[in-house]
């Protein structure tokens, strides 16, 4: 009797296993395009002009694929998860903000010496990354 | 005895509070960034302390600016969020794929200006006000 | 927002992910609405009244939202 009242099988959780390998492999064609980009210039083709344009092509084109997988990955999460991960998304906009402007005018002023906190991109990247898994933690921590 | 125009809604004097609000923030962290980024050539000579002083209180200030507008967009009803909140999405992806090969095409000179975190700023500014125009018109 | 989901749940002798299985959710989203974290969209509790088989105010109750 107990066997007949199970709910029907449903898959969301086989969907979004799909979905995040699709992600997953996305972000991986993304930083293997990136690496490219980075170290073929200077290890690869000498720095000759239009290897390093194809490459940057090729990385922006990898990143646009990247950012569709993400949004169908979104799409494709329930409410709540979606919830969480937006609000991630928007506090790592925020920090990046108040960090970045600031470190950048520092970075004008010779304010900042050491060479590693040169301001760029990079490492601005980075600290969203960072603040967007924690805040990805937090969120789903906080609706357990 | 009609009235030509409906009372204003609770929800529209909230948000009226919560944008006012929002944008003062804004404001002062407008200021006290122009304060951080001029000050130190000419009000204080490049005077160590003042800069640190005045990058503390714009760290500050940016921090209250992301809490009033994490309260703008909690207290915003569910379709203005829905939107807001994708804006916010679409402009960090955009961030992100244009942010890092202008950094890689800056460390090889092959763009004649220097990739400075500003331009991002700015670009992401942009993307923003786009996808929340674009957003607000998609459900009109 | 109050609601009946757990009550609803173990009269079934499901456990929460068999109910997320059959609403299409996360067990996580489950876990959330019935502590009242989370507020389900109309969708979601449409499913669920269809799903148990009662009108949805049978299910949830009109409360104090949820805090964000």
């Amino acid at each position: 009797m107990k066997n007949q009242l199970k709910p029907p099988e449903n898959g969301y959780q086989s969907r979004m296993r799909t979905s995040t390998k699709r992600l997953c492999r996305w972000h991986g064609w993304w930083a293997a395009a990136t690496l490219l980009m980075a170290f073929g210039p200077g290890f690869l083709w000498h720095r000759a002009l239009v290897p390093t344009l194809v490459a940057v092509g090729l990385d922006v084109a990898m990143g646009v694929g990247m950012i569709l997988a993400t949004k169908k990955y979104v799409e494709e999460l329930d409410e709540l998860q979606r919830r969480i991960f937006l609000n991630a998304l928007g506090i790592a906009v925020g920090v990046g903000l108040i960090v970045g402007v600031p470190w950048t005018v520092m970075d004008a002023y010779h304010v900042i010496h050491s060479h590693g906190l040169h301001a760029n991109f990079g490492l601005l990247v980075i600290l969203q990354g960072l603040t967007f898994l924690v805040s990805l933690l937090y969120g789903t921590w906080r609706y357990r | 005895m009609y009235q030509s125009k409906p009372p204003e809604s609770r929800y529209q004097s909230r948000t009226r509070t919560n944008v006012i609000r929002l944008f003062r923030w804004c404001g002062g962290w407008g200021v006290a960034t122009a304060l951080m980024a001029f000050g130190p050539r000419f009000l204080w000579n490049r005077a160590l302390v003042f800069t640190l002083l005045a990058v503390g209180l714009d760290v500050a200030v940016g921090v209250g600016m992301i809490l009033a507008n994490k309260k703008y967009v909690a207290e915003l009803d569910e379709l203005q969020r829905k939107v807001q909140l994708n804006s916010t999405g679409i402009t960090l992806g955009v961030g992100l794929i244009a942010g890092v090969p202008l950094s890689v095409l800056d460390a090889y000179h092959v763009i004649p200006f220097h990739a400075d975190i500003a331009y991002l700023l700015i670009l992401m500014s942009l993307t923003f006000a786009a996808s929340n125009l674009y957003g607000t018109r998609r459900y009109r | 927002m109050k609601n009946r989901l757990k009550v609803l749940r173990a009269e079934r002798d499901w456990t929460q992910a068999q109910l997320a299985e059959a609403l299409d959710v996360s067990r996580q989203t489950i876990n959330a609405i019935e502590t009242g974290k989370f507020d389900p969209s109309l969708p979601l509790a449409f499913r669920a009244a269809r799903l148990f088989g009662l009108p949805i105010e049978e299910i949830f109750h009109d409360q104090d939202p949820a805090p964000l």
